[in-house]
């Protein structure tokens, strides 16, 4: 695999990723505002968030939730975490394309900036 | 107010803060957190959360048609990373346990370098193309960019002092959810005196993965609120879209004289909310 092989992966990765991302982001915003009129927003006080907000695992685990299918913020939170994940994706497969190449110190590289963001999410 | 119209108006300040972003080369993010906490009343730590999952929504346009170019170094991105992110982390840990006060005044403070950083001209890069450091050479980060119908090298320098000042940088993107660009840029073309060019390209590639190691520490203390994130996200990134058909048209060079004018003001005003006075 050349070097310009991975930026072209790369760079529809981001591409797809973040329009695949806002396209939902779009469709869940919609609804949910179609759905509940008259809310009142509620960013004015810090409240936190709940428990499933965790980490991607948990959101998606809760956004496909059948019970939540049809919640009104499932839709968001599938957006929000394709966003969120895009850059993991981005250098998981740096270093699988540095691995290919056999490119030992940038495969390693790429693995330390990988468990650094693995860590950010999961600890 | 409700929900819609508050929305509305939130989406309609994203597109225009990622359009004036974009139009004087700051990011959204440094701009949107601001408007939101000062014209929104949101709280600060909402605001960072939705400005930061902005942030990598449109870095990633940018440094997709960079790589693409060939203009970016992926190498000495991914390496630069390992500080971008493990500052980051760092400074996002650091941001749960200070007051709202207390950042109010760091992020003003912040925003003015920003825009002292941005008004600065672009310097000339190592025109007399001297070698690289033997570090850089060992770790390979010298590359080619484009260069009419060649490639050309460039060498890398001061890879030690370079890879701590993006330890700083990493850490105000965590600490103040900004995507931090500017400090990167200053990392790489004053510091390690790589090409402009190819400085703004990596950049671009860094913030995404430096903003993404913040979100996982701000995801767990509840700062992303799907809710805000939506409308600010599409927002910066329609005017992010905006802001980069507008460029070739658009009277830059004043328009750059009036937002940075204002963004200072902003500056001065988030400084002066973390002491307690409020004005306008």
């Amino acid at each position: 695999m050349k070097d310009s092989q991975i930026q072209n992966t790369l760079a529809r990765l981001m591409v797809g990723g973040t329009l695949l991302a806002a396209a939902i982001m779009l469709a869940g915003l919609v609804w949910y505002l179609a759905t509940h009129p008259g809310l009142r927003p509620g960013d004015h006080v810090f409240t936190g968030e709940p428990k499933y907000f965790e980490n991607p695992v948990s959101m998606v685990r809760r956004a496909l939730d059948w019970k939540e299918i049809g919640h009104r913020r499932s839709l968001v939170m599938i957006g929000v975490v394709l966003l969120l994940i895009n850059p993991v994706l981005r250098v998981g497969f740096a270093a699988m394309g540095f691995a290919a190449q056999r490119d030992r110190l940038y495969t390693a590289v790429s693995l330390v900036v990988l468990a650094v963001l693995l860590f950010s999410f999961f600890w | 107010m409700d929900e819609l119209t508050f929305d509305l108006l939130v989406v309609a300040a994203s597109i225009l803060a990622g359009t004036i972003g974009s139009l004087i080369g700051l990011g959204g993010g440094v701009i949107i957190t601001p408007v939101l906490v000062l014209g929104f009343g949101v709280d600060i730590r909402y605001a960072m959360g939705a400005a930061l999952t902005s942030v990598i929504a449109t870095s990633s346009g940018a440094a997709a048609a960079y790589l693409r170019d060939g203009i970016s170094n992926m190498r000495l991105g991914l390496f630069l990373c390992v500080a971008t992110t493990l500052g980051a982390v760092g400074g996002a840990m650091l941001a749960v346990v200070l007051n709202q006060a207390v950042l109010s005044v760091i992020f003003g403070a912040a925003l003015l370098i920003t825009v002292a950083l941005s008004v600065r001209k672009n310097p000339k890069t190592d025109p007399a193309g001297d070698p690289s450091d033997p570090l850089a050479e060992r770790l390979r980060l010298p590359g080619t960019m484009p260069d009419g119908d060649g490639r050309k090298p460039y060498a890398v320098h001061r890879v030690v002092p370079g890879f701590l000042m993006m330890g700083v940088a990493g850490i105000l993107s965590g600490l103040l959810g900004i995507g931090s660009g500017a400090f990167k840029v200053v990392a790489m073309d004053q510091i390690m005196r790589i090409p402009f060019k190819v400085t703004t390209a990596t950049s671009n590639f860094m913030i995404g993965v430096t903003a993404a190691a913040s979100v996982g520490i701000y995801l767990k203390r509840g700062y992303l609120d799907p809710a805000l994130v939506a409308p600010v996200a599409l927002g910066v990134l329609a005017g992010a879209f905006l802001g980069a058909r507008l460029l070739p048209v658009a009277p830059v060079k004043t328009l750059r004289m009036i937002f940075l004018t204002l963004v200072t003001l902003i500056a001065v005003q988030m400084v002066l909310r973390g002491f307690g006075i409020n004005w306008g």
